[in-house]
């Protein structure tokens, strides 16, 4: 009996296992063939590149410098980068964007010459909605690292003024895409606008050679809209023509601080003109390159 | 949400125009931008018992739109001479104001020929803004006639090597209105053993006339490792034009062992410069930075010589050659 009832146990164990073995291969398969069909359903995520020359006018004023305001020339070069994010890129974009800028300026009288020099590069991502008739918009953050000098060409213990601050901005855009005349064409707002972070100022009759010997303290200042008021606007219109874009843009940018009772203030209007070209890097191996006859002249 | 958008509005609004004050380009303007960037700027009203107010009122009332541009220059020449100021200046098209009575109500105590012909019998070298030689008792002598320029660390091995024999050096800095402070610099480590705590500087933290930062001490290093340090006895040569940056190298090397100060009180200026330009493209520049010594004494009227080496050049030993205030140096680097 003891001997049957055994038999039994050792038939119904079989039977539980080799069900449970098979489940666990469906599963299993189930698991490879679902991640073989999002690999294979990966969306191509195309990098947006845009080189942009820019020229107009400049506004600058350094109360550390000059009580006077400069007027002049402004000109610059940037390039941008934007690319759906890997994460969720229906919703999600990432924007980069290097800048770097000269003005030639002149005090009213036309005597003195006020230089200004910088760089900027921000990195950030966006959320954006797709809406109706071709219009979509986004926001979201970005870190925003800024540098420069400012050089004013007559002698003295206060020849220069330098810039650097390092921001947290809100960064927005609008965009509708559609054609004109039979162009098909981009049209976009962007906007960044610094909210809170960190810049150098010296005190307000502090020099650098101070700063050179070692007197390091107070440089520093909270950035927020009180101290630290800057606005980069650039509306762009992009004319697709196959896979390159010609941009022609108007570009503006407002920078005013205060710290340690000196003002700055920094006012440029621009046009620029660019070329923005859509690309893919594709790595060796991918379902992409696998799926393409690619010949490459490398 | 429309409230919070609305405060956003409002916030950007506000803090967007950060306010500088602006100058009318006529004459009352420019006046008032002188007055005004004195007034907020300048480093030493306090000690000379200046009421800027008082002052600007009396030089405004002589100021009207439509007066010339000379006219409005002296009347605003006049007011900054009030500051009695080497280092604050008016700068136009057509002259430049100066103050001069800090040094043009002392003897001038420097004859650079009696010198060169009498001690050196012209026979010195010279390199860049120095001029040096061995005096006939073997001391070194070195002019620096201006700080303005200065040596690179192999030029200053050169001299000291040719004075390394010599029992003193003498640093003459008769006439030396001024310069870079790192051209002074860059000398006085040669005289350096360790760091060393070399003065304190004050300056402006916001528009008001007691906003002052604390006094910020600063040091210097002894001269690199290359480079020839000198610990013989030294005389420096000062007259009432010893000023600004010649100024602050007395200021420093008098407190270094083995150094004396031989001449006339110096002409100060120890207020460091700043420039700023006016609507009409004029250029004013003053004191804005206090530079006090080693000890938090304020240097801007001057400083004594060492105790007992106070003389002036005799004008009547200088016609038969003998400079009076060489020779009192001499004595003490040999002494």
């Amino acid at each position: 009996m003891a001997k049957k009832i055994s038999r039994l146990i050792n038939r119904a164990s079989c039977i539980v296992h080799r069900a449970l073995t098979n489940r666990a291969l469906i599963s299993a398969l189930c698991i490879a063939h679902c991640a073989l069909c999002i690999r294979a359903e990966e969306p191509l995520r195309p990098v947006s590149s845009t080189y942009t020359v820019e020229i107009g006018s400049a506004h600058l004023a350094d109360t550390y410098l000059s009580p006077m305001h400069y007027t002049g020339i402004h000109a610059g070069l940037s390039y941008s980068r934007l690319q759906a994010m890997r994460f969720d890129p229906e919703r999600w974009v990432m924007q980069l964007r290097l800048g770097a800028s000269v003005d030639f300026t002149k005090n009213p009288a036309k005597t003195i010459t006020l230089y200004n020099a910088g760089i900027d590069a921000s990195w950030g991502m966006m959320r954006r909605w797709t809406l109706p008739a071709g219009f979509s918009a986004g926001i979201g953050p970005a870190l925003d690292i800024d540098a420069g000098v400012l050089y004013i060409d007559r002698s003295g213990n206060n020849p220069a003024s330098a810039r650097a601050a390092v921001t947290v901005d809100a960064s927005a855009f609008a965009q509708w895409r559609g054609s004109l005349l039979g162009i098909p064409l981009t049209a976009r707002y962007s906007a960044m606008l610094p909210v809170a972070g960190v810049f150098f100022s010296p005190d307000y009759g502090e020099l650098y050679y101070q700063i050179y010997l070692g007197y390091r303290s107070g440089l520093v200042h909270p950035a927020w809209w009180g101290s630290y008021f800057s606005l980069d606007n650039l509306a762009s219109v992009d004319l697709h023509f196959g896979a390159t874009s010609l941009r022609l843009a108007y570009h503006n940018y407002i920078l005013s601080t205060k710290a340690s009772n000196l003002v700055t203030r920094n006012v440029t209007h621009a046009l620029s003109i660019g070329i923005t070209t859509d690309w893919i890097s594709l790595r060796p191996g991918s379902d992409a390159v696998k799926a393409s006859r690619i010949i490459s002249a490398y | 949400m429309k409230n919070i958008l609305t405060a956003i509005f409002f916030a950007l609004a506000l803090c967007s125009c950060h306010h500088i004050e602006e100058f009318d380009n006529n004459a009352e303007g420019s006046f008032d931008a002188v007055w005004t960037i004195v007034d907020e700027h300048y480093c030493f009203f306090k000690e000379k018992d200046i009421d800027w107010r008082e002052t600007g009122s009396r030089y405004r009332s002589r100021v009207y739109n439509g007066m010339s541009s000379e006219n409005l220059f002296d009347a605003c020449a006049g007011m900054l001479s009030e500051l009695r100021d080497g280092h604050v200046n008016l700068s136009s098209g057509f002259a430049t104001s100066y103050y001069r009575d800090w040094w043009s109500k002392y003897p001038q105590n420097f004859d650079a020929r009696l010198v060169e012909q009498y001690y050196l019998g012209f026979n010195y070298r010279q390199l860049g803004p120095v001029i040096y030689g061995i005096l006939p008792q073997n001391v070194g002598y070195i002019r620096w006639s201006s700080f303005e320029s200065g040596l690179g660390d192999g030029n200053i091995n050169n001299i000291l090597s040719d004075f390394w024999l010599c029992s003193g050096l003498i640093i003459d800095i008769r006439d030396n209105g001024g310069g870079s402070l790192t051209n002074a610099e860059d000398f006085i480590r040669r005289f350096l053993s360790e760091r060393t705590l070399v003065g304190y500087m004050v300056h402006k933290t916001g528009p008001g006339h007691d906003d002052f930062s604390k006094p910020w001490p600063y040091y210097y290093e002894p001269a690199g490792a290359n480079c020839l340090i000198w610990n013989k006895p030294v005389a420096i040569l000062t007259n009432r034009s010893t000023f600004s940056a010649a100024n602050n190298f007395v200021s420093i090397m008098r407190y270094l062992p083995g150094v004396k100060i031989v001449g006339a009180r110096t002409g100060g200026g120890s207020g460091m410069p700043v420039q700023f330009d006016l609507p009409r493209g004029w250029v004013l520049r003053l004191s804005t930075v206090s530079i006090l010594d080693a000890q938090g004494h304020p240097t801007e009227s001057g400083i004594e010589p060492t105790e007992g080496y106070a003389v002036d050049l005799d004008p009547v030993a200088a016609l038969s050659g003998t400079d009076t205030m060489l020779d009192r140096a001499i004595a003490a680097v040999t002494e």
